[in-house]
């Protein structure tokens, strides 16, 4: 199966980002299966790394003003955070 | 009186292709950014409106782009002659708002176009609607970009309609920047988040074009009643179907829920008013959504702020100087007009004055800066009754030749401001914290006759008879303009 792909907004200094390690996160879906839901966002519970291959999905990384980043990421989703209480 | 105006945006496309104002696309176009770099071209090289007949991945749903970029379809919109010039504008605008404000109507929900479908539960699903990714980089697809949103006050019947840019966010939720100087942002943070009571609200998509410009327009008249002043008629509103808010009944698409008042999510960037993508991504005012209803064959309307000229500048610019204009007659200052630059992202405006007394310049700068509808603008130009404030060689003249470099220029400190301004350090715009400037371009009252310069053009240095001989024997001297 192809590689999902996701992208997230990063407003720290990319250096400062942990990786490997459990973090919450806001990532946005480019891959959806039905394409209208592309770019629905989510909050997500992951792990994260700078390496393309290390985790099983890709992620773009954009700075504060949406300037996308040359080389992606990968991420490990482990599950999605529900913020609403309906 | 009515006026010919629209009732809906389907007559207003009509009267634009009636125009040739209009180009009709029946080529499937993608949401994501094709979409919204057409409509951003069309604001940049003044074309007219495109009607997206075919939208990728959603059948049955239709778009319009940049309703009202330009002035002629200003023109259009309050039924007036689409070669208007912006002062006949402007004077048909301020004698239709001043006066009488015009109740709204209620229609009969079965006749309402706006119920011709109705989701609710999970049917109530954003994506199911086709917002567009309108700029690449953006924090997300806003569905609302030329619309407006209905709230109420919690312990008074005040009811606002105001332009609140939102973002699609999930299926349900969409986040948006809710400024707390403004109207609905007094109402919520000031009086539904301290009781920590969601707000019920009803965003419009797709509305006839007067309710737009009367949503985005900085008027204490409430804008449903405004916009019947502007159409000479009352505007006919529905009831929603999860909440007790009203909605014109005429609009393409209703979106129904509550405001949240515990809860903030990140939104943005976005492509912005100023020409830039300014504003923090940052954690903003978050919209739940209950319902959904919708015309058949809904048509999206979908604006693209960037560089000018788009219909937020426009508009904006045209409504926030007019406002302006109001102040300072009511106030009795001797203005000869207020014209704000679309140009300048209604960050500048030029005020001209009769200068009967010292220090005019500065009473007018104070008024406005003073006024609700500071935290948009930040330089005020002030030019005598001998400058066309509409004529922007004219007034970049006055500038530069009659303003002191040091005298004639006053700074005002710690005003409010908005989190957009591209010119801010990132802590100014966090608290949304502004500061402003007047140029003042008339030479003061004490300098003796003899000092004034005399301003040298065809009309003012030469005697009368010379001017009408030239202009009589311009074309046999060879001109041919
Ligand atoms: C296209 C467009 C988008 C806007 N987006 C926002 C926004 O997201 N937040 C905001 O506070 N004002 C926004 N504004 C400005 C308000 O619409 C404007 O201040 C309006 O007068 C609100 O009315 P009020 O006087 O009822 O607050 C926007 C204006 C336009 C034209």
């Amino acid at each position: 199966m192809a590689k999902k792909e996701y992208d997230t907004f990063i407003l720290i200094e990319l250096s400062q980002v942990p990786e490997d390690k459990e973090m919450e996160i806001i990532v946005r879906d480019l891959t959806p299966e039905d394409r209208r839901y592309k770019y629905r966002s989510f909050y997500a519970t992951a792990m994260i790394s700078k390496s393309e291959s290390k985790y099983p999905d890709r992620l773009w990384v954009r700075l504060g003003r949406g300037q996308l980043q040359e080389k992606p990421w990968s991420v490990k989703i482990l599950k999605e955070v529900n913020k609403f209480s309906y | 009186m009515p006026y010919t105006v629209f009732k809906d945006n389907r007559e207003f496309i009509k009267a634009l292709e009636a125009n040739d104002d209009l180009v009709t696309i029946q080529q499937e176009v993608d949401w994501d950014l094709e979409m919204g770099a057409i409509v951003r071209r069309v604001c940049e090289k003044k074309s007219a409106s495109p009607y997206f007949k075919k939208i990728k991945d959603y059948p049955g749903f239709e778009a319009f782009g940049a309703p009202l970029a330009t002035y002629k379809r200003l023109a259009i919109a309050m039924g007036m002659k689409p070669d208007a010039s912006v002062p006949e504008i402007s004077n048909e605008y301020v004698k239709r708002t001043t006066g009488d404000p015009v109740k709204s109507i209620l229609m009969d929900k079965k006749k309402a176009p706006c119920k011709e479908n109705i989701w609710t539960g999970k049917e109530a699903d954003l994506f199911k609607l086709p917002g567009p990714m309108v700029h690449d980089g953006d924090g997300g697809r806003y569905l609302a970009t030329w619309h407006f949103v209905v709230s109420k006050d919690l312990d008074t019947e005040f009811v606002n309609w105001g332009m609140y840019r939102q973002m699609v966010f999930d299926e349900k939720t969409m986040v948006g920047p809710v400024l707390p100087f403004s109207d609905m942002g007094k109402m919520f943070y000031g009086k539904y988040v301290p009781k920590n009571k969601p707000m019920p609200f009803a965003t419009v998509i797709g509305c006839d074009p007067l309710s737009g410009v009367a949503a985005c327009a900085p008027s204490p008249i409430p804008e449903d009643e405004f916009t019947g002043m502007l159409m000479g008629a009352p505007v006919e509103l529905v009831k929603c179907e999860t909440n007790d808010l009203y909605v014109p009944a005429h609009a393409e698409i209703i979106i129904e829920g509550e405001v949240l008042p515990d809860i903030k999510i990140d939104e943005a960037p976005f492509g912005e008013y100023t020409g830039y993508r300014t504003s923090p991504r940052e954690p903003r005012t978050v919209y739940r959504v209950n319902a959904i209803t919708f015309r058949n064959n809904p048509i999206v309307t979908v604006s693209n702020m960037g560089v000018p000229t788009d219909e937020g500048q426009l508009l904006r610019s045209f409504s926030l100087g007019l406002e302006m204009r109001k102040l300072l007659e009511s106030q009795g200052i001797p203005i000869t007009g207020v014209f704000m630059l679309p140009e300048s992202t209604h960050h500048l405006v030029v005020v001209g004055v009769r200068p009967a007394y010292s220090g005019i310049a500065s009473q007018i700068a104070n008024l406005v800066f003073g006024s609700k509808l500071s935290p948009w603008f930040t330089m005020v130009v002030v030019v005598d009754n001998e400058t066309d404030i509409y004529n922007k060689d004219e007034v970049i003249h006055a500038l530069c030749t009659k303003c002191h470099p040091i005298r004639g220029i006053r700074k005002y400190e710690q005003a409010p401001g908005t989190p957009l301004y591209p010119f801010a350090d990132p802590e100014e715009r966090k608290w949304s914290r502004g500061s402003q400037v007047l140029f003042d371009c008339t030479f003061p009252l004490d300098w003796p006759k003899a000092s004034i310069p005399i301003k040298v053009s065809f009309n003012n240095v030469y005697p009368k008879e010379i001017q009408d001989m030239v202009l009589k024997n311009w074309k046999s001297y060879g001109f041919k303009d």
